[in-house]
């Protein structure tokens, strides 16, 4: 069993995270500096006792290919991300809304599952911790830019349909959001390809036929291929781009939650 | 000095048309010449005359304020040289100077609400009227007062946030979409009054401009003062590829950006983004054109609903606002009737005082057995008498300074002891001790002597 500590360090984290995602609605919502500055504080306390819980917890899970142990690394990395790039564009914090209940969940998963004997030991490799650490790098790379891709379509919804004011007015520009989409893409897509690659090549070692999550892996990789392709050949921007995103993302996700699953019955 | 009182004698937009206004305006350069030759004439304490294209407004303090307003307004009358000129005049005296003063600072009177200028042109006629030497401490602390409130008007309220002209709308919509907007190109399609205002306002953020025009004489001209270049009308779709702002203005009874047009354009362009703002009526750009992915169209009609949602959004602020205001005016107040009271504490306990002590004076030289230290002693006892007599009513006072009509009680109590001459003077505003008996350590303290003795 985790030691009391670490118990509440996640406990306190998992609070502050749905703190925050509450007051990042509110900010949403109303516009309130009040909520704003909340939800940043709650983060930042959040990240602290994640941070710790982390710590804590790798006492028992030393070895990277552990799944629980990756999500608790991809929601602080997804956190993280946000709060880095708040810093530096300004007008992100409505982005919190999306990314930290998706980090929630991810950390949720990590406490919650059981401490699974993850792999069974016959197909473990020395590619399997390479493999789900840069999965679960690109998959919060990914985490980062739906949510960017969320902000653009909403605002994009929202010049067209004249609602100026409001919400409107704390989303960041349309061409601020669509650039950073794409840098998110860049960052995302190399890591989600090597995961892919090492997962095949690992894959194919196995007697066992290609499983549901694996294939949509391959989709997610696919469709984010397809998007980076048109957006870097055919200069692809804006809505287009941002709903290509959402469906990668999907997918993605779609494999996220086949693996947090597949760590709670034990199966593959 | 005797008590200085506020007063104001102006008008504004609300008052008087432009004809009237621009007769009475003054040129900054004059403004302390008209300040100097104001006080001496009107016998006015402190003075400050805020000039602008839509008010002018003499601010000032005298210790008669009726008889001030008078003479002010036979002196804005002379200047004028208009008969009517009294019709068009406003006057506030007392704390109604104070609020009207925060409301012109915090933009609440101005034409446009929340408009950032005002603030500014009064901060320069405090200036002005400083370095004219009209500015006191009352006048002083009242338009130090109104920037305080115009501050936090402005940092608590929305009372100036969404644009409200169309230039600025513009601004504001180009930045929604592309965030920064330094280099990014700016094409005038038509070159209409309008349309140039807009493109100056997108020039001021370092946008690069073009100007298409049928008349290659005018795009030149607007060209010019707006910082761009001219192109021939052939070269519009070229135009059109490149930019990422359009304005379109022209004459023409037909589209001229039409949906054909663009799709050759859109093509060329590969899904750039593109903002096109159509401020002429009829319109330049084809309605369907909005449908395309990446453009953006705005017409005169969208313009001028961010504009009314923007002004009916500063109204509902403004509320707000107005709140402030009031909560500062009574701050004000208090502060003014703290200057009314601390000299007349002062005053009361030295006349108490000097009438014990006096008659002390004139008893001691029959009291000859007396040793020096039994002479002492009733020294002590006349200072504890004072004080015990004086605990209640300097209390009172002091505590009717939060009340709304606590200058009744201080009329009171000038007139029982014969305090009329007392003089508020702004100098002496911080609060004095009271005199002290010749051997403090004989005396209980000034504060429990009431209790004590």
């Amino acid at each position: 069993m985790m030691a009391g500590w670490v118990s509440l360090c996640f406990v306190l984290a998992s609070v502050a995270y749905a703190g925050a995602s509450v007051a990042y609605f509110l900010f949403i919502g109303n516009g309130s500096e009040r909520a704003s500055t909340w939800a940043l504080r709650l983060v930042g306390a959040a990240a602290l006792l994640h941070i710790a819980f982390l710590i804590g917890d790798s006492e028992r899970h030393v070895q990277l290919g552990d799944v629980r142990q990756m999500f608790t690394v991809g929601s602080l990395v997804i956190v993280l991300g946000h709060l880095i790039a708040q810093q530096r564009y300004g007008r992100l914090a409505v982005l919190g809304a999306f990314v930290t209940p998706v980090a929630l969940l991810m950390f949720l998963a990590a406490g919650l599952g059981h401490s699974v004997p993850d792999v069974p030991e016959d197909v473990r490799s020395a590619l399997l911790p390479a493999h789900v650490f840069v999965n679960v790098l690109g998959v919060a790379a990914f985490t980062l830019a739906f949510a960017v891709a969320t902000a653009y379509l909403i605002q994009e919804h929202l010049l067209r349909r004249r609602q100026l004011s409001g919400l409107f007015t704390r989303l960041p520009p349309l061409d601020v959001l669509d650039s950073l989409g794409l840098k998110l893409l860049l960052i995302g897509f190399p890591l989600f390809t090597i995961g892919t690659v090492s997962g095949a090549i690992w894959a194919v070692q196995l007697p066992t036929r290609i499983s549901p999550t694996q294939f949509l892996g391959l989709l997610g990789w696919c469709v984010f291929a397809a998007v980076l392709l048109l957006r870097v050949a055919a200069g692809w921007q804006g809505r287009r781009a941002a709903i290509g995103t959402l469906l990668g993302f999907a997918c993605a996700l779609a494999v996220v939650v086949g693996y947090a699953l597949r760590a709670k019955t034990g199966a593959m | 000095v005797p008590p200085q009182h506020l007063l104001l004698v102006g008008l504004s937009h609300h008052t008087a048309p432009l004809s009237v206004r621009e007769r009475l305006a003054f040129p900054s350069a004059e403004v302390p010449q008209v300040l100097g030759d104001v006080l001496k004439r009107v016998g006015l304490a402190e003075a400050m005359l805020v000039s602008t294209c839509n008010r002018v407004e003499m601010y000032a303090s005298a210790e008669s304020p009726q008889e001030a307003v008078r003479g002010l307004r036979e002196y804005f009358g002379a200047l004028a040289h208009q008969e009517d000129l009294a019709s068009h005049l406003y006057e506030h005296t007392g704390a109604a100077v104070a609020r009207h003063a925060f409301r012109v600072a915090s933009s609440l009177d101005s034409l446009v609400v929340g408009e950032p200028q005002i603030l500014g042109q009064v901060k320069d006629a405090f200036t002005l009227a400083s370095e004219a030497g009209t500015m006191g401490v009352v006048l002083g602390r009242c338009m130090n007062r109104a920037f305080a409130v115009a501050k936090r008007v402005r940092s608590e309220t929305g009372i100036a946030a969404g644009a409200v002209s169309v230039s600025s709308i513009a601004v504001d919509l180009a930045r929604s979409i592309f965030g920064e907007l330094t280099g990014r190109r700016v094409v005038l399609v038509g070159a209409g009054e309008m349309s140039e205002g807009a493109a100056k306002a997108l020039a001021q953020q370092g946008t690069l401009l073009s100007v298409v025009n049928r008349n290659q004489e005018r795009a030149r001209t607007v060209a010019l003062a707006c910082g761009g270049e001219a192109r021939d009308w052939d070269q519009l779709s070229q135009e059109l590829t490149l930019a990422d702002v359009v304005i379109t203005s022209t004459a023409s009874p037909r589209y001229v950006i039409t949906r054909d047009l663009m799709q050759g354009v859109i093509k060329a362009r590969r899904h750039r983004p593109l903002f096109l703002i159509d401020i002429a009526v009829p319109r330049d750009v084809d309605p369907r054109v909005e449908n395309m992915d990446n453009v953006f169209l705005f017409d005169i009609d969208d313009l001028e609903q961010v504009a009314s949602q923007n002004i009916a959004a500063r109204k509902r602020e403004a509320e707000q606002a107005e709140r402030i205001v009031e909560a500062e005016v009574l701050a004000f107040e208090e502060w003014q009737r703290s200057l009314d009271l601390t000299p007349t504490l002062v005053a009361l306990r030295e006349r108490v005082r000097s009438v014990v002590h006096g008659e002390l004076q004139r008893t001691l030289p029959r009291l000859k057995s007396l040793s020096e230290a039994e002479r002492k002693s009733l020294d002590v006892m006349c200072d504890a008498m004072v004080n015990k007599l004086l605990h209640r009513p300097l209390t009172e006072l002091k505590k009717s300074r939060e009340e709304p009509d606590g200058s009744a009680l201080l009329e009171s109590v000038r007139r029982l002891f014969e305090l009329a001459e007392v003089q508020t003077t702004p100098e002496s505003a911080e609060p004095a001790e009271p005199a002290k008996p010749a051997n403090p350590a004989l005396l209980p303290t000034r504060r429990t002597s009431g209790e004590h003795t």
